[in-house]
């Protein structure tokens, strides 16, 4: 077990670097000049850009200035600075609990609302809970994300007044409906996913064994049902997990959350590469740690398995 | 948007023109003061005495405004951050927004007598909000430090005019040698040429006093920027949330903030800052989405106006392209314009349609000052016959903000009224697109836009047209039009406006750029406050705003 999640460690190096390497050139390589776009349609005079672009290491060919870049990362811990001087890590100090905590209420919400409804749909297959909750699962995944935002913004929000509009100045409420938004679509998923598994280990033959031997319907369903359906639902909801940080950069302007979502989507304009490979590292980092955290609850999950 | 509600019979006549109502705002402003604020309904027909009374002490309001980019003075070149600079300090002039002219600020007087040498008297009892006084060499440190190369400052470039501004670019000179402090409060001004706009240019964000701190560690400064303006900060600025100050008792000017606390707070999209207004959770917006504009009645009543600003947006021809150069050509494309149309079609009213190059709120501005501004589509199709204009090109744009949908309208109006078989379209992002206009690499139509840092009509048109300057994307080039703006810039202040005119008419003959709207803002705010106006920078004047509960 201590070898397997050692071995896994290391595999971050290769990936981070790679991730690093591709996000940096990738910015890199974007049309216009980054210095320039900065004044916008006012130039600025050229001994200013100079300045800039010598202090940003902008005149160096591009490996030079990626090799500058992780060398202040890993010897200095400096991730750098935005164009306007502001260190980056301080950036994501502010941005990385608003968008964890967003994550987190999403998170919530998908594997509870999710494992319920696909539960429900499965236990009561045909019948009228079953199709309501497929329909309205239909209803929600269809919908683009950002009409979901306004509508519930409209509802919630502006006319009912339940919950605010936007910003997060009254605490975790402000979290509850963009929390609902970035869940919506795997909600759907987690549901439908979860039922079609779920009815059919159902019927299968341990399932029968313990009806047979007389065991309440619940705790078949939950013991022995659920526990073995639930398997593909976690490696969903794990690597869901992940992608939200993507999922993130819409909701977060939407709702006005001054998240890490937001920064990258400015910094990518912005070609602030410094920004960008900083905070995208940072979700590269976080996709492969739930990816074992994942793995490791297979284990628990279905004890058949086992790490060594 | 509704097929009855024409913008002619209702959204034009709320246009507030910026004559009357500040004078009207002053009024109230000034009542509020004498009156301690317990009883603002002094009989004005505007502002506290429409809805109710003004609270004691000023009130807070909260305003929305977008992340700026920094917080330096000398840095800054959006928006974002100068409206909240403005409050946080004073310059030696600023701009009266009824008249947009220049009036003293920590000047209380300036004299010139060949418009090259000036001497500006400063008032005595200026201080910093950390208790520093403001002197003739806060001005002098100020401006070397931002037009030290090695500072990196946006803003540097406006001080070109003055003498020793390139010898301290270029690492000749430490100073610029045409800024002197003469004792405490005599700062005097040496420029290279006479140049009578000065007093407006000084206006701009890039010549606040700045105090002895800031140079140390600007990083640090711009967290809490300390300045000598009508507010103090409250605490530090909160990146991508909120900005906070309060008025700034000690304030040396004439007329004090109207509210006594004032609250920015930061959004990444107008649309939710909308909802927010109409929730009563953010008090003002100055900028209501184009796409909320013809429901602006219904959703806030009385509670928006509209405000000209002096955004100019054109369409610009390049010039370099051989096929471009040739006056008829430009004649017949503006001339096939249907200005009113596209305002009606693609904004539903909510800007100017342009037929000038000077914005119409400045106070030498001429309406229909361009003739070749009139939609004329039939003799416009024998011109551009004539003139052997394209019957295929391409245009360019911008993407983001809607730019490519009036760009459209223009290229469609085009096809129906010129020879022309097929317009394509190249639409990129904003980067991109400014390095293909600095390469010269535009080879048809391009939209681009242009507001003014101070209201000068230096400013409208000297980087923009005059030959080899920065911001000539059109490559226009005329030793007429170079010699008359040159001439204008000479002037002292009672002459130059007929220059300025003059220089704008070779202008209007030649259209290197042909003029397509200024734009207009709406303003949008809640029950609790009012006189909510913007100004010619589309900054609203929060310093005026009333509040009329807590």
């Amino acid at each position: 077990m201590t070898g397997y999640i050692i071995r896994r460690l290391l595999q971050f190096i290769p990936v981070v670097i790679a991730a690093t390497l591709i996000v940096y050139a990738m910015v890199f390589l974007m049309p216009g000049d980054p210095i320039r776009a900065l004044a916008g349609d006012r130039p600025m005079s050229p001994q200013v850009q100079e300045a800039l672009r010598e202090q940003y290491n902008l005149n160096d060919p591009f490996l030079v200035q990626y090799a500058k870049y992780m060398w202040g990362v890993f010897t200095q811990a400096d991730f750098g600075t935005t164009f306007q001087g502001r260190p980056v890590l301080d950036m994501i100090q502010q941005g990385l609990p608003i968008t964890l905590t967003l994550a987190a209420v999403a998170f919530c919400f998908q594997a509870v609302i999710g494992i319920i409804a696909g539960i429900l749909a499965a236990v009561f297959r045909d019948s009228f809970i079953d199709r309501l909750i497929q329909v309205s699962l239909v209803i929600v995944v269809a919908l683009p994300t950002l009409a979901i935002a306004f509508l519930l913004q409209l509802t919630f929000g502006l006319n009912l007044g339940w919950f605010p509009i936007a910003g997060n100045r009254e605490g975790m409420v402000s979290y509850i409906l963009p929390g609902i938004v970035l869940a919506a679509v795997s909600t759907g998923i987690v549901a439908r996913m979860l039922r079609s598994e779920l009815i059919e280990a159902l019927q299968s033959d341990y399932v029968r064994t313990a009806t047979a031997k007389g065991m309440k319907r619940s705790r078949v369903v939950t013991r022995h049902a659920l526990r073995n359906s639930l398997i593909p639902v976690v490696t969903f909801l794990g690597a869901d997990l992940a992608t939200m940080m993507g999922g993130a950069i819409v909701v977060e302007s939407v709702f006005n959350l001054p998240g890490l979502g937001g920064q990258v989507f400015r910094s990518i304009q912005a070609q602030e590469n410094t920004v960008v490979v900083g905070i995208v590292t940072l979700f590269v980092l976080f996709y492969v740690v739930i990816n074992l955290l994942v793995d490791l609850l297979y284990a628990v999950l279905d004890p058949r398995i086992r790490y060594d | 948007m509704t097929p009855d509600r024409t913008p002619d019979m209702h959204l034009l006549p709320r246009r507030r023109r910026s004559t009357g109502l500040i004078a009207a705002s002053m009024a109230t402003a000034l009542v509020v003061a004498s009156c301690g604020g317990d009883d603002g309904n002094g009989g004005t027909d505007n502002g506290a005495a429409e809805n109710g009374e003004a609270v004691a002490g000023g009130g807070t309001i909260s305003s929305y405004t977008c992340e700026p980019q920094n917080l330096q003075p000398g840095n800054n070149t959006e928006n974002c951050g100068s409206r909240v600079l403005q409050q946080l300090f004073t310059g030696l002039t600023v701009v009266d927004h009824e008249t947009n002219e220049a009036v003293p600020a920590v000047a209380t007087d300036w004299e010139t007598e060949d418009q090259v040498t000036w001497t500006f008297t400063l008032g005595e009892d200026w201080t910093f909000h950390n208790g520093d006084p403001v002197t003739a060499q806060t001005f002098v440190d100020s401006w070397n430090w931002v037009v030290d190369p090695d500072n990196a400052q946006a803003g540097a470039n406006f001080h070109d005019k003055f003498l020793g501004y390139e010898e301290v670019m270029e690492g000749e000179a430490e100073e610029m040698e045409g800024v002197r402090a003469v004792d405490d409060h005599t700062l005097e001004i040496e420029l290279t040429e006479p140049f009578g706009q000065l007093p407006l240019v000084l206006t701009y964000t890039s010549f606040y006093p700045m105090p002895e701190e800031a140079f140390e560690d600007m990083d640090a400064f711009q967290n809490a920027p300390v300045g000598n303006g009508r507010y103090e900060m409250d605490g530090e600025w909160v990146r991508d949330t909120e900005i906070n100050m309060n008025r700034y008792e000690e304030w040396a000017g004439e007329e004090p903030g109207s509210p006594e606390r004032i609250e920015w707070r930061i959004y990444s999209d107008v649309e939710t800052a909308y909802m927010d207004v109409q929730a009563g959770e953010l008090d003002i917006l100055s900028e209501a989405p184009p796409n909320r504009i013809p429901q602006v009645e219904d959703d806030f009543g009385e509670n928006y106006s509209q405000n000209e600003s002096s955004r100019f947006v054109y369409i610009g021809l390049p010039m370099y392209q051989d096929e471009w150069d040739d006056v008829d050509l430009r004649h017949a494309l503006s001339m096939a314009m249907d200005r009113e149309e596209i305002n009606d079609q693609i904004f539903d009213g909510a800007m100017t349609p342009a037929y000038s190059i000077l914005p119409p709120t400045l106070p030498m501005a001429r309406e229909n000052a361009c003739e070749y501004c009139e939609f004329d589509p039939e003799a416009a199709a024998d011109l551009y016959e004539a003139a052997g204009g394209p019957s295929e090109f391409t245009m360019y744009t911008d993407t983001g903000q809607g730019h490519d949908e009036y760009v459209e309208a223009i290229a469609n109006q085009w096809r129906a009224n010129l020879p022309i078989d097929d317009i394509s379209f190249q639409t990129m992002e904003f980067a991109q697109y400014l390095d293909l206009h600095d390469q010269d690499e535009i080879t048809g139509p391009y939209r681009l836009g242009w507001l003014l840092a101070y209201p000068s009509p230096q400013y409208a048109m000297e980087p923009l047209y005059t030959t080899g300057a920065a911001s000539n994307n059109a490559g226009y080039a005329s030793e007429e039009f170079d010699e008359a703006i040159r001439e204008a810039n000479f002037a002292g202040e009672e002459e130059s406006d007929e220059l300025y005119q003059a220089a704008e008419d070779i202008l209007l003959e030649d259209l290197p750029v042909l003029p397509l709207f200024f734009q207009d803002y709406f303003v949008v705010h809640t029950d609790r406050v009012d006189n909510v106006y913007s100004d010619l920078s589309s900054y609203v004047r929060v310093e005026d705003v009333v509040v009329l509960e807590d």
